[in-house]
């Protein structure tokens, strides 16, 4: 069953097409990932359908939804972690995970866990303004893994992380995947695309060039790096 | 180097401003500023009637003196707003950070700039009103051109002021206070038994060495700012412990508002409030316009032959005008944009920061408006004035935030938004302003009349409240 679904989807800012025509299809339980060089379309793709921008043509679905007419039904059902990462500045990471939860009605939540998970009991007393960079990102990350949702969407994700949390997150989203969970990833790291992802599409001035699924490149002798440089150089 | 890095600066200035409003509501406001130009010198010959001739060109002074003063704490404070809002954006002055460039070059050419801004889109707009408007009067086009230079010249004093100010309190808070009160001093000491400004001094008395004075006040100021300004200035304080976590206890503690509005919000913006300390910031943010109205009034009543009477009502009306500046500040404590990643609308954080101001800040205008009353000898007509306060702040708070949303500050320098906002707020408040004064003569007429008013914007108030929801409720947080 899709839990994303695209159809002609295009956005355009002023004089910039920043996507054509995008189709794409994402099933439950995939971990798919988005790849693109700088200024692709991949966060304008991702904000579309996290209702975070209305598009210029086209249809955008999920959960069946439609992204601009169900806004609040849509966003309840996924959870974000944005390109920059931005938690409440005066909020300590525990009171940022209270406002997730209480906001998203989440019960017998999990603070005290994703707490340590990652290694914020230090951090407690601290606003988010005082955290470093790192810091913020793992709160931005425990905000989204609490929310308890079906479908997530991570624009860049691991910018930012040291290489031993990177590595807890990744071995966490592949168990959310085996799961029934899906995944929707933006990333320029393509090492960790191929890690993660079962399916990916590369994008390039606003257009699916290629959607793969990484069995299909194994099988073909191929890595994501190499189809990339072909299709973007 | 610098006329390049100037040029860029006002290229990023006008291109910060039109993403804030839209292109053509930003270029649309010197046009604005030309009809005011316009109107103001088709007025001038009544004005100096009613006014008396050097009381008319003394105000114009001190407006423009005021006018760079606040010009420039809107760059002082408006850096700060910006790093906050947009944590994210880059401006050529955070240029230092990685660039062989000085914190005092750069700060200099950024208050170059903003004098070059403020002249290009406000001066030059305001002088060609006033030329086109000459025509229709009786005013000598020498005369009023060499006026104009001379207002510039006490604009150029106001933001010069500024940048001295914003330069000591890099320093300190205790260093800005001081070096206000002295070059306050020094200059009522100078211009005691003259003009309020030496270029007025000049063009009034024809006294040159007044005229030289006049133009190297702002030279000497800008010159110490940027003498003050050190290199490593901007180490920022990190608190490591000491914030008790407050969310579930504000949470339970609103929980009896969920009808209005979501108390999870409610409780994040009240933390928001409080760890960021703008309540100062807000109360301070006051002494500014009210000190300014508090002058005029003094001025007017020296200068007029009719006593005119700025009683409690009146300041009840500019200080319930005064609560856009509330909300506003409200609005610039954080950025929104983590509450995209959550299931909730504009409209909840716009109703949460309006329970916010409604419940919180309401402390801010009560202790000016207890104060005025009292010193002003009128705590009779207190409660009328706060009840007069309290209708026009919920009117013009709900207007504002239905027009400008979370983005108060940025959606005023739309043209299109500020007339608007202009034709909502003024007639009610002229009307209203011209009851007060009159409260004396007719008093019973004038307490009816004044209570239709504010029944009538109590009305418009829920109506305003209610759209809010219609209009903002799909908007996203970017």
């Amino acid at each position: 069953m899709p839990v994303i679904n695209c159809t002609n989807l295009s956005k355009e800012y002023d004089d910039v097409e920043a996507l054509k025509n995008v189709n794409l299809e994402i099933n439950e339980g995939e971990f798919f990932g988005l790849l693109g060089p700088n200024g692709a379309g991949k966060t304008t793709l991702l904000k579309i359908l996290t209702c975070q921008l209305q598009p210029s043509m086209g249809n955008a679905e999920v959960f069946g939804l439609g992204v601009n007419e169900n806004y609040s039904e849509v966003k309840k059902k996924i959870s974000i972690v944005p390109e920059q990462e931005s938690p409440p500045s005066f909020l300590t990471p525990r009171e940022v995970l209270e406002l997730v939860t209480s906001i998203r009605g989440i019960e017998n939540n999990e603070i005290d866990h994703w707490i340590k998970f990652f290694e914020l009991e230090e951090m407690e007393g601290r606003v988010c303004r005082n955290l470093s960079r790192g810091q913020r990102q793992k709160v931005m990350l425990a905000a989204a893994f609490i929310s308890k949702t079906k479908l997530m969407f991570l624009d860049e994700p691991f910018i930012n992380l040291d290489p031993l949390v990177q590595t807890k997150v990744r071995n966490w989203l592949k168990e959310y995947v085996k799961k029934g969970g899906t995944v929707f990833i933006n990333t320029h790291l393509l090492e960790n695309a191929e890690r993660l992802c079962d399916k990916a599409a590369i994008i390039h001035q606003g257009k699916i060039q290629s959607l793969i699924t990484l069995k299909d490149l194994r099988k073909q002798n191929l890595t994501l790096e190499k189809l990339f440089h072909e299709i973007v150089t | 180097m610098n006329k390049l890095i100037l040029f860029r600066m006002l290229q990023e200035e006008v291109r910060l401003n039109t993403s804030f409003a839209s292109g053509k509501g930003f270029f649309s406001f010197p046009i604005l500023v030309l009809i005011s130009g316009f109107l103001a010198v088709y007025f001038t010959e009544e004005m100096v009637k009613d006014m008396g001739y050097y009381e008319y060109l003394q105000i114009l002074h001190i407006s423009a003196i005021f006018y760079g003063m606040f010009a420039g704490s809107l760059a002082f404070f408006g850096n700060e707003f910006l790093e906050r809002i947009f944590g994210y954006f880059g401006l050529i002055i955070g240029l230092t950070a990685t660039q062989p460039i000085t914190q005092r070059r750069i700060t200099f050419l950024y208050f170059f700039k903003e004098i070059i801004f403020y002249t290009l889109f406000t001066m030059i707009p305001a002088l060609a009103g006033a030329l086109f408007g000459s025509f229709y009067t009786h005013i000598e086009l020498n005369n009023l051109i060499i006026f104009s230079f001379t207002l510039f010249i006490s604009f150029c004093t106001g933001i010069a002021f500024s940048f001295y100010i914003s330069s000591l309190y890099r320093k300190s808070q205790k260093y800005a206070i001081f070096g206000a009160l002295i070059f306050v001093a020094i200059y009522s000491i100078i211009f005691y038994e003259y003009e309020i400004s030496g270029t007025l001094e000049w063009y009034v008395n024809n006294n040159y060495n007044f005229l030289y004075l006049g133009l190297s006040i702002p030279i000497i100021l800008s010159f110490f700012a940027t003498v003050m300004i050190q290199e490593h200035n901007n180490e920022s304080v990190i608190t490591i412990v000491g914030y008790k976590n407050r969310f579930n206890e504000y949470c339970a503690k609103y929980s009896w508002a969920k009808r209005i509005c979501l108390p999870e919000i409610i409780a994040k913006e009240r933390i928001d409030l409080e760890r960021s300390k703008t309540g100062t910031k807000m109360f301070f943010s006051f002494l500014f316009p009210l000190g300014f109205l508090t002058f005029m009034n003094w001025f007017l009543d020296k200068g007029l032959p009719i006593q005119i009477d700025f009683n409690t009502i009146f300041y009840g009306v500019m200080i319930g005008f005064f609560g856009t500046m509330l909300y506003s500040w409200l609005n610039s404590i954080d950025t929104p944009h983590f509450y995209s990643s959550l299931p909730i609308q504009v409209s909840d954080i716009i109703k949460a920061r309006l329970f916010l101001f409604g419940t919180i800040t309401w402390w801010i205008p009560l202790i000016f408006m207890t104060l005025i009353s009292y010193l002003s000898n009128e705590l009779r007509l207190l409660p009328i004035g706060l009840i007069v306060m309290t209708t026009v702040g919920i009117y013009i708070v709900n207007y504002t935030a239905l027009s400008t949303g979370l983005k108060t500050n940025s959606a005023l320098f739309d043209a299109f938004v500020f007339i608007k906002f202009f034709l909502i707020s003024v007639p009610p408040m002229i009307a209203m302003t011209i009851l007060s004064l009159a409260i004396n003569h007719k008093p019973s007429t004038i307490l009816v009349a004044l209570s239709v008013i504010c029944g009538i914007l109590a009305l418009f108030s829920m109506i305003f409240y209610k759209r809010i929801d219609l209009k903002w409720k799909n908007e996203t947080f970017d």
